[in-house]
């Protein structure tokens, strides 16, 4: 008796947990299936066809989007591992003057809206002459990304052993030697989980790359897309098309890492 | 050259002078921690300090991006008194009262999923999938969705209901299309955070609880919950950031803030009224509202948890 009502629980609860999958991966399915299908059968919602796609990367500048997309990505990701390892190495493991002030200031642009600093940021960056130059969004991207960075580095660096920092001096070492020698091979761990947030981050994000970018020879493939959204010009499958291979880079990082992905999410909730 | 000083300094001052070497090892200590932090320090004093007083004496001017006038509070008055400011404010509250929806739905599916059932490591990756996923790209498959030819509307038809929506054409709606939006995509993000909360918890809590006799709502009810309370309150203010400052993209795909403002959030009313309005000073007011708010909520934040851990 008890065993067959548990089993029935059991069920029960499988069954939920498939409704709420389908919830979650139908948006997936139908992107997928709307995408493989030229304009006409969208409307009649039947049939197989690679038009979308193939109209995708011959009426629009996706490959080079794209291209623009990972530039900065992954200079902006460069860029933040660079700054908050070095910085999370310096506040974890070494005395400084206003060590402890800096920290804390740093950790408090974590609460700092993008949308609060946007309106000088476009103005510093203009006169900087940055804009539609990649290094202006990726110094943007850099700046946002290092308050948590670095608060997720020192974290990390807090629980290195000081012993062994002391073995490497008497060793002979540098600081800076045992930064490359040391300590960065043992944080690789805190390196991926930043580099993967961050890359997830910096790769969906719009207003930046809205407005730093305005040309399309060097907009990201986030701005192409919700730009052609917003102009409601383009036939739903070929969005559909641009959606799936904007989307892929980032999911294919998602698929590689979702363990760091989800420690870097609940690391954040300190101890 | 580097090695042997070091080298000299380690060496010598083990065997030979400890005190005064110890002094010049801490000297070297503090001057590479200034170095080390160097690079960090420089990007955020330029691009996120900087950029905040910007923005709070940038409030207190005229400004059309060429030419500024210091106005004192004139921008906050006519902001206090601006009825579309109240306006945008609701759409704020509007997506407030969407948390506890954000919150309860991923609480009980992952407690669902702590029974560990046939498949659970597929379900739980499926949910978390969205939060790899741009906003740009929810937010389209979202008016497909809801667009008046859309799959919501098929479904209907489909399950033989004989009403027809467009949320996205009136104010209200569109606002609720908004908020359901909302509530998916951060469906996996508080899931997992509930998930890990529940790996922390006691099994034998559980096995006393079914003992006692208690059914599975009532576990939920009067243990999974009191005892999660410290990442509820995670998630809580987490999922309350995410709504004040990161809805941009959606909205812009979405709406564009439409129609008339029924959609546009402070966020997003920062961004129209500089970019598209020009207004930049007065933009620059409503940067600061939703920074204190949001500044705000984060104290709030750093209370609880300290309190917590004391």
């Amino acid at each position: 008796m008890a065993r067959a009502g548990r089993r029935i629980k059991r069920f029960t609860v499988f069954a939920i947990l498939c409704v709420v999958v389908v919830v979650m991966l139908f948006p997936f399915a139908y992107m997928i299936a709307t995408s493989f299908r030229s304009y006409d059968q969208f409307l009649t919602g039947q049939g197989f066809s690679l038009d979308s796609w193939q109209g995708l990367f011959e009426q629009l500048p996706v490959v080079q989007q794209l291209l623009n997309s990972a530039i900065v990505t992954i200079s902006a990701v460069a860029l933040i591992l660079f700054t908050s390892t070095t910085a999370g190495y310096a506040f974890a493991k070494l005395r400084f003057p206003v060590s402890p002030l800096l920290f804390v200031a740093i950790l408090a642009g974590m609460m700092i809206p993008v949308q609060s600093i946007i309106i000088p940021e476009f103005v510093n960056v203009a006169n900087a002459g940055l804009i539609n130059q990649y290094p202006g969004p990726i110094l943007v991207y850099a700046a946002l990304g290092i308050p948590f960075g670095t608060y997720l580095m020192t974290t990390y660096f807090r629980g290195v052993p000081s012993e062994l920092i002391e073995a490497s001096l008497m060793d002979g070492a540098s600081y800076r030697q045992i930064f490359t020698g040391v300590m960065v091979p043992l944080a690789i761990p805190a390196i991926v989980t930043v580099a993967v947030l961050q890359f997830i981050q910096i790769w969906g994000d719009l207003l930046i790359g809205l407005l730093f970018l305005n040309q399309p020879d060097v907009r990201t493939i986030t701005v192409g897309l919700a730009t052609l959204q917003s102009a409601r010009i383009i036939p739903v499958p070929m969005i559909m098309a641009g959606s799936i291979l904007s989307a892929l880079p980032a999911v294919i990082v998602y698929l590689f890492f979702q363990r760091q992905l989800i420690a870097g999410l609940t690391m954040g909730m300190g101890k | 050259m580097r090695d042997a000083a070091a080298f000299e300094r380690a060496v010598g001052g083990a065997q030979h002078d400890a005190p005064r070497s110890t002094g010049r090892l801490r000297r070297s200590e503090r001057r590479a921690g200034m170095l080390f932090v160097v690079p960090a320090v420089v990007l955020y004093a330029l691009l996120l300090a900087l950029p905040i007083v910007q923005t709070f004496y940038y409030s207190l001017t005229r400004w059309n991006g060429i030419k500024s006038t210091f106005i004192g509070l004139d921008n906050y008055e006519r902001l206090f008194t601006d009825p579309t400011f109240w306006r945008v404010v609701t759409n704020n509250v509007i997506l407030l009262a969407a948390i506890p929806f954000a919150i309860l739905i991923p609480l009980a599916v992952a407690f669902l999923l702590n029974e560990h059932v046939l498949g659970w490591r597929f379900f739980r990756s499926s949910y978390f999938l969205p939060t790899a996923i741009s906003w740009v790209v929810i937010g389209i498959v979202a008016v497909r969705f809801f667009a008046q030819r859309g799959i919501l509307n098929s479904l209907l038809t489909t399950l033989g209901i004989p009403i027809q929506t467009d949320m996205l054409a009136s104010e209200w709606t569109a606002m609720l299309a908004v908020a359901i939006t909302f509530i998916w995509s951060v469906f996996g993000t508080n899931t997992i955070i509930f998930i890990t909360g529940m790996a922390t918890l006691d099994r034998d809590v559980y096995e006393a609880a079914r003992v006692d006799g208690a059914g599975g709502f009532s576990t939920f009810r009067y243990i999974t919950v009191p005892l999660l309370m410290r990442f509820i309150q995670f998630a809580f203010i987490l999922t309350l950031i995410t709504g004040f400052t990161a809805l941009f993209s959606l909205i812009f795909v979405m709406t564009t803030g439409g129609p008339g403002f029924g959609t546009t959030t402070l966020e997003f009313y920062v961004y129209q009224t500089a970019f598209a309005q020009g207004e930049f000073g007065y933009a620059a007011a409503v940067g600061v509202v939703l920074f204190v708010i949001v500044f705000g909520i984060s104290l709030i934040q750093l209370r609880l948890f300290r309190d917590r851990s004391e």
